[in-house]
């Protein structure tokens, strides 16, 4: 689910970069920081603006100016039971990968319909249930996230597709 | 799925069951309280300052390690236990068998989560890796036989078998010296046409900076396409490469660009969890009985051997070999191909000996790496070490040195012909017309493999059909038919070479356990019998064409039904998987020593050329002039017969000239207009021969009937005594070097039984004996490569302990000064020898006269057989004695 959220950083800036258009360098440095990374347990996927930077403070020893800036972004965060759209990735028979925007899924082949099954035959290997759903590399399912974890910088989860209006989606 | 739960060790047994706390159907969870048990134990209680033992009882509680639904107890309340036992079964809502980064794939719980009443974490529930792409991805082991069964199935279903191919120098090579696109570019170069073919692609991704900025050149091995698409319909195929993901990916695009043939079942050495070697059990953890393997390397592939189909290594890139070797422990199994060209058989062979001298340090750095496991400073350096290697490839362009080589051959053989022009400095200005290249395009290998392949897949499904058939299954499928590849492949291997006896010679460095080596495995898997020395029912003798063993090559020339065959021939059989004809591979080159004086026209062969100067094979240059080390020539007595200790069995001498004749040396080998060098022993009178030689050995000392028999014993003595039993490659040269030995002196026949007493004159006679010996043996006679001052003290110590040896040399020594080479006998005491360099001839002189009378003894000794080798010598000019250990006498 997308939120918009109040966050506060601290960034640190180069004695090299004092001057007039230092809160501009601030917000630049920032952005370049901060987006698209994992927080946690949401993402950061973009900064809508900076709303408050402090007066820069000199930090004893480097010479650094470090500000707190408080911003605003739209944040990611992607939860138990929340049904998401993805992309999949690769096809083996436990299972297939997609890709959800910054998250990797896992789709055990436990959890998709039962008449779904694993064709290594196919080129590329699939999953099919020999009439209309493919799930191949590439395809686009919808997938209901059962399973999260998290580790620095990193989130994976295991989805399902098995239930009503998940897996295939149609073109 | 209903799992038994058992109490754990860590309780403090025997225990007592107090109270169930839940009943059959009950759910539990992790670590509820389930039962409550007691248990005794002492108690250290001090009572008015002295202390003592007290029983007592303590009731504690028991929690569940699992989820579920309790199915029943397998115990009932006051029942006594004294060791870890199941207790319950329980139904569990989720296996956790499929995980993915510690969450699993079936109920998405965090499997990494730490529950202090199970003893294993719920990770190792799901330990196994099989997954082509993925690491973080593990299953059970019921998961993966389920898995492994589903594939068996539609295998079967499909009359398919799987094949694990590697990439690196077995179906393709690569490259990286910017050479090849500079080629590429030119069609004027002589390699235009070689490289046309040739596929590049760059690493977005690559290991290393260096990787990044370079192209791939890849060469398909000739006929590859077709092969994979008649291959990929009796295997499923997948790529195994110790390369990094991104280059398995880029070569598997350029070698399948529909990804119809390997899909995505391609493993890297980023996934394979173990960077030293490869394992089909990363693949098929559970049964390897449908799988087969192509690889060039038999080395990384410790467990499976069986599977393994090797590959004689594609080397279409000279000097470039395998990029990602270094990730790999270093080669020791160099056979160079049969199908080699004449170019690539020169390389191999110089490649060979700076891979023996590695040889040590290659063999620990193997125990190491095999040690090392994920260690990941070692991958580091690894990474660095193909970076050096990268870095050098592009630098120093090797393809370019080598055909900046072959031009300028090119040129001068021009010059030499026509009249000089201007030679053109530049690579590419002006290419002469028929320039050579370096780049041949004739590998022949995948024609052979496919036919292996087909008919291990025939072998494969007639043996399935029959086992079907007696399980009476109607069905397509039946897994329990399923016969092992890597038995059949044995069997298919095993009737190739089927009743050979091999020796090997000069093949593998001494101190090797030659039934341990790479190439004495192959042999044996090849249902050959590999022999350490030469005996009677001996058939091949496989040498090394540049470095022969020279006492093996001797013994084997004596016995006519033994080919003597150069190692092509071993790998030509390896790549075809079949007794292949072995005349063009005999190995003709002669040994100086074989040579007589008379010999005009030698063999030369192009090995040989190459590393005259550090091998034993010193080859005669067309004006009989030797190619010399610069030590003295030395002489040896030859004798036309009497070798009747070894021949006996073996015919007579004459028959042993004969086979000789036959297969030692054929009018193809020999340059055109010359001369066979053996012509002359067509005409040559063997009666006469054996009546003279009657006649020597009738001259000589104390004529002894018993020799033979003292002699025998003499062999099995040392033998037992001074060779230990576990090397036997050093064992068997040793042996060869004392039967040698012991051929001479039969030959001279001039013995004395060993308890005899020993004269003045014979103990210097003996001590010369040594000396002579020594130097020999210095002189490069035996290859004072890896002659350990141990081994040459035991040679010493077993000649000084048979007195007959000292009667050998001395009549050897009387030889030498009949020759008139102007020569003075070596007349060296111990204590001088040490050294064995060879002094110049008026030093020696001078060391004569310091020796007491030993030049007094020499003269009386020699003069003794003066007359009879004489007469010796003026039969054997124009002659050649095959089995004779002369040396030329023409030097100076």
């Amino acid at each position: 689910m997308f939120f918009l959220h109040n966050l506060e950083r601290r960034v640190t800036l180069h004695p090299s970069y004092f001057g007039r258009n230092m809160h501009e360098l601030v917000t630049t440095k920032l952005v370049k920081d901060v987006e698209g990374t994992c927080a946690g347990d949401y993402y950061i996927i973009a900064i809508m603006d900076t709303f408050d930077v402090s007066e820069g403070r000199i930090l004893p020893g480097s010479g650094l100016a470090e500000f707190t800036v408080g911003y605003r972004a739209v944040v990611w965060r992607p939860f138990k039971g929340e049904v998401i759209d993805a992309i999949v990735d690769t096809v083996n028979p436990h299972g297939f990968f997609a890709q959800a925007g910054p998250l990797r899924l896992f789709v055990s082949s436990h959890l998709m319909p039962d008449e779904i099954r694993y064709d290594a035959s196919a080129t590329p290997a699939q999953f099919t249930n020999d009439a209309d759903i493919v799930i191949e590399h590439g395809t686009h399912v919808r997938v209901k996230i059962i399973g999260l974890r998290t580790e620095v910088g990193e989130m994976w989860a295991i989805g399902s597709i098995n239930g009503d209006f998940l897996g295939c989606l149609q073109p | 799925m209903v799992k038994t739960v058992r109490l754990g060790n860590r309780l403090r047994y025997p225990i007592t069951i107090v109270k169930l706390l839940k009943g059959p159907g009950d759910k539990v969870r992790k670590q509820e309280a389930l039962l409550e048990y007691s248990f005794k134990w002492m108690r250290e209680v001090a009572i008015r300052g002295e202390t003592r033992q007290q029983e007592q009882t303590t009731i504690v509680t028991w929690e569940s390690p699992i989820d579920g639904e309790l199915k029943h107890w397998l115990i009932r309340e006051g029942q006594q236990i004294v060791a870890d036992r199941g207790v319950m079964e329980v139904q569990e809502e989720c296996g956790h068998e499929i995980q993915f980064q510690g969450l699993c794939g079936i109920c998405g719980k965090d499997m990494t989560e730490v529950n202090w009443a199970a003893e294993t974490r719920d990770t190792a529930r799901a330990p196994i890796s099989m997954v082509h792409d993925q690491t973080n991805l593990t299953v059970s082991a019921v998961q993966a036989q389920r898995t492994e069964q589903e594939l068996q199935r539609r295998l079967l279903q499909s009359r398919k078998l799987s094949l694990v191919v590697d990439l690196d120098q077995t179906i393709i090579q690569a490259c990286i010296d910017p050479t090849v696109g500079e080629w590429q570019r030119d069609p004027t170069n002589p390699n235009y046409e070689s490289v046309k073919e040739v596929k590049s692609f760059q690493l977005d991704d690559g290991p290393t900076e260096l990787a990044r900025r370079c192209s791939y050149y890849i060469k398909m091995r000739p006929g590859l396409e077709g092969f994979l698409r008649r291959v990929s319909e009796m295997y499923e195929m997948h790529v195994y490469t110790m390369g990094t993901r991104p280059y398995a990916q880029n070569v598997a695009r350029v070698i399948d660009p529909d990804r119809k043939l390997f899909g995505n079942r391609v493993i890297s050495r980023d996934e394979n969890g173990n960077i030293f070697a490869k394992d089909l059990q990363r693949l098929f953890p559970v049964s390897t009985r449908m799988v087969a393997i192509i690889d060039d390397r038999s080395d990384v592939w410790p467990r499976n051997r069986p599977n393994l189909i090797k590959v004689s290594p594609y080397e279409f890139f000279k000097g470039i070999g395998d990029i990602n070797s270094s990730f790999l422990p270093k080669r020791q199994d160099l056979l160079s191909s049969g199908a080699a060209t004449n170019g690539m058989s020169k390389k191999a062979s110089i490649r060979e000996p700076a891979a023996k001298k590695n040889k040590d340090d290659a063999a620990l750095e193997a125990i190491v790496n095999m040690t090392g496991g994920d260690d990941p400073a070692l991958t580091k350096r690894q990474v660095e070490e193909q970076e050096r290697t990268f870095e050098k490839q592009i630098n120093d362009r090797p393809l370019q040195a080598l055909q900046e080589k072959l031009d300028r051959e090119d040129e001068e053989a021009e010059k030499a012909s026509q009249e000089p022009e201007d030679s053109s400095e530049s690579r590419t200005s002006s290419p002469p017309p028929q320039r050579h290249r370096v780049l041949q395009d004739d590998d022949e290998e995948l024609k052979y493999l496919e036919q292996h392949l087909t008919s291990l897949h025939r072998a494969y499904y007639a043996e399935y059909d029959s086992n079907r058939a007696l399980h009476h299954t109607t069905s397509n499928v039946d897994l329990g038919s399923v016969p092992d590849a890597g038995r059949i492949l044995d069997e298919l291997k095993g009737k190739v070479l089927q009743g050979y006896k091999i020796v090997l010679s000069g093949v593998l460095p001494r101190g090797i356990d030659i039934y341990r080596s790479e190439i004495g495995l192959q042999i044996i898997s090849f249902g050959a019998d590999l022999r350490p020395k030469i005996a009677k029912d001996v058939t091949h003798l496989v040498v090394n064409a540049a470095q022969p063993g020279r006492d093996k090559l001797l013994e084997a020339r004596r016995r006519p039904h033994i080919k003597i065959v150069s190692q092509e021939w071993l790998a030509a059989c390896f790549s075809q998987w079949a007794a292949v004809d072995e005349t063009p591979y005999l190995f003709t080159a002669r040994l100086m020593e074989e040579d007589g004086p008379g010999r005009q026209q030698p063999v030369v062969s192009d090995e040989d050329e190459e590393t005259y100067g550090e091998a034993d094979t010193e080859i005669q240059a067309p004006n009989g002039v030797r190619a010399s080390n610069g030590r003295s020539p030395k002489l040896r007595l030859i004798l036309p017969t009497g070798d009747a200790h070894t021949l006996d069995g073996d015919g007579n001498d004459l028959d042993n000239e004969e086979g000789e004749i036959e297969e030692g040396l054929l009018p193809s080998d020999l340059p055109d207009g010359q001369a066979s060098p053996i012509d002359g022993l067509k005409t040559f009178n063997w009666g006469d021969a054996d009546e003279e030689l009657a006649e020597f050995l009738a001259s000589g000392s104390s004529e002894d009937g018993d020799d033979d028999d003292e002699d025998g014993d003499d062999e099995g003595e040392q033998d037992d005594k001074y060779i230990p039993p576990q090397e036997d490659e050093e064992s068997s040269s040793t042996d060869e070097d004392v039967r040698r030995g012991r051929g001479r002196r039969s030959r001279s026949r001039s013995v004395q039984p060993p308890g005899a007493t020993a004269s003045n004159g014979s103990i210097e006679r003996k001590r010369k004996g040594r000396g002579e010996e020594e130097e020999e043996n210095w002189g490069g006679g035996e290859g004072p490569v890896g002659e350990t001052p141990a081994k040459r003290l035991r040679r010493t110590e077993s000649q000084r302990g048979s007195s007959l040896r000292s009667m050998y040399v001395a009549a050897e020594s009387g030889e030498q000064l009949e020759a008139g080479s102007g020569l003075p006998t070596p007349g060296r005491s111990d204590e001088q020898d040490g050294g064995g360099v060879d002094k110049p001839n008026g030093e020696e002189e001078d060391d004569e006269g310091t020796d007491f009378d030993a030049a007094e003894l020499e003269a009386e000794f020699e003069a003794e057989f003066d007359k009879a080798m004489a007469e010796e010598e003026a039969e054997m000019k124009g002659n050649d004695w095959e089995d004779a250990a002369m040396e030329d006498t023409e030097k100076g």
